[in-house]
């Protein structure tokens, strides 16, 4: 069972980190950037493509995250939406127990009332009182 | 015509008073691999006997088998055919359910795990943890054939102590590994598959509940009932409103109490559950295939 537990640092996944940072960018940006800006400021603290600030961008917006306009030769991207409404709609999702959505995701525990929140405490006392004498 | 009622009996049997009686009982609650099976094999049963039920009323109102003439200037043979064509709708149906859940999932999830990329950061403490900046207690998984991610929230690990952490993500990754998600799609299938007036949250309710406690025996398993139970405790959270609540126990109460009583050799039980689970699917299986059998056997001889 031990050998399934793989504990070893994670392989490195350089866009999706990337994904974060610029997102990042944008979401601080008063206005939409362009790539070149998006890498201006991200080649401040790490070695960095102008081409892969380009992919990343690109992927964003696949993925809608991102939304963009031409400007003259350049595209201009701004975030699709604030981080604040993204985070909301992440945690809709993540706690939505109604219908079709529920099954999305295991949560871990569900809420439980006045009366059930003792009865937990009464088994876990129980379990500690046993751990003792065992 | 025998035939037919007694599937038809057995298929209404199997949706409606049966999962009624399995999900009051708690023995399931004791095998929990052995009752998923058991739940898998009274859904699909129940399928089998529906169709079955049709096919064998096709059959007998056709007239004798073994007589593949198709008669159309006959009313019998009119009926019995309007009778398969519903019978394969219902397998159509099937289909476009399974199809339909497996479609929508996916690019839920995706969507889900665009957002966390983006929004949560990566801790190295296992491989596709991702930790979110929200003050609401949460741990879930997200799963995928690669790149699954375990999503914590930070208001979960203020609650959580090492120990407790470190059975939560158990649990989660027991979720991963087991790929519970494709239990579960498969309740949620069937749960659509049904039209709203014969189906219930019974076996999909059910099903819910079980993975997560092959999951918390999974974490048992790995570090004991204790770090599991603290951790289920610490992250129940805020009391709900009890009129959300039904009358019965939370799946938390159970799974606290599960582990807080001692892990019982449940062998004897568990190989019952799995005899009924495959005796639920051969019953149906062959009195569909006796009579094309018979119907074969009579054509050749």
């Amino acid at each position: 069972m031990a050998s399934e537990e793989k504990v070893q640092p994670q392989a490195p996944r350089p866009l999706g980190d990337l994904e974060r940072l610029v997102m990042e960018q944008l979401w601080a940006a008063p206005a939409a950037l362009t790539v070149r800006e998006v890498h201006e400021q991200l080649s401040g603290t790490r070695e960095l493509a102008y081409t892969t600030v380009m992919t990343v961008l690109d992927r964003l917006a696949k993925k809608k995250l991102t939304e963009r306009e031409r400007d003259g030769k350049a595209w201009r991207y701004r975030a699709a939406a604030p981080r604040e409404e993204l985070a909301a709609d992440l945690m809709r999702d993540a706690l939505d127990r109604a219908g079709d959505r529920r099954e999305a995701l295991v949560r871990f525990v569900g809420q439980v009332s006045d009366e059930e929140a003792a009865l937990l405490r009464e088994a876990l006392s129980r379990l500690d009182a046993q751990e003792q004498s065992g | 015509m025998i035939t037919p009622v007694l599937l038809a009996v057995l298929a209404l049997v199997l949706t409606g008073p049966a999962p009624a009686v399995l999900a009051r009982s708690n023995w399931p609650y004791r095998v929990p691999r052995a009752a998923v099976i058991l739940w898998q094999a009274i859904a699909l049963a129940a399928v089998l006997a529906a169709l079955g039920a049709g096919i064998a009323l096709s059959y007998s109102i056709a007239g004798r088998p073994g007589e593949p003439r198709f008669n159309p200037s006959s009313a019998r043979d009119l009926v019995a055919a309007a009778i398969l064509a519903m019978t394969a709708l219902v397998v159509v149906r099937l289909f476009w359910a399974v199809g339909r859940v497996a479609v929508g999932t996916r690019a839920r999830r995706k969507r889900h795990r665009d957002l966390v990329d983006v929004l949560a950061t990566p801790d190295g403490l296992i491989p596709g943890l991702r930790v979110l900046a929200e003050e609401t207690p949460l741990a879930y998984c997200l799963p995928a054939l690669r790149g699954a991610r375990v999503v914590v929230s930070v208001g979960a690990l203020d609650r959580l102590d090492d120990g407790e952490l470190k059975a939560v993500l158990a649990h989660e990754q027991a979720h991963l590994r087991a790929r519970h998600d494709l239990v579960l799609e498969e309740f949620t299938a069937l749960h659509h598959a049904f039209p709203r007036w014969v189906r219930s949250d019974v076996a999909l309710e059910q099903a819910r509940t079980l993975v997560e406690l092959l999951a918390d025996d999974d974490a048992r398993r790995r570090n004991g009932p204790r770090p599991l139970a603290r951790a289920l405790v610490a992250l129940a959270g805020a009391p709900a409103p009890e009129a959300a609540l039904a009358a019965a126990k939370s799946s938390t109460v159970l799974r606290v109490e599960r582990l807080a009583a001692p892990a019982p050799n449940e062998r004897l039980l568990s190989s019952c559950t799995y005899v009924a689970a495959a005796a639920l699917l051969i019953i149906p299986t062959i009195t569909i295939a006796a009579p094309i059998v018979t119907a074969i056997v009579d054509a050749v001889s």
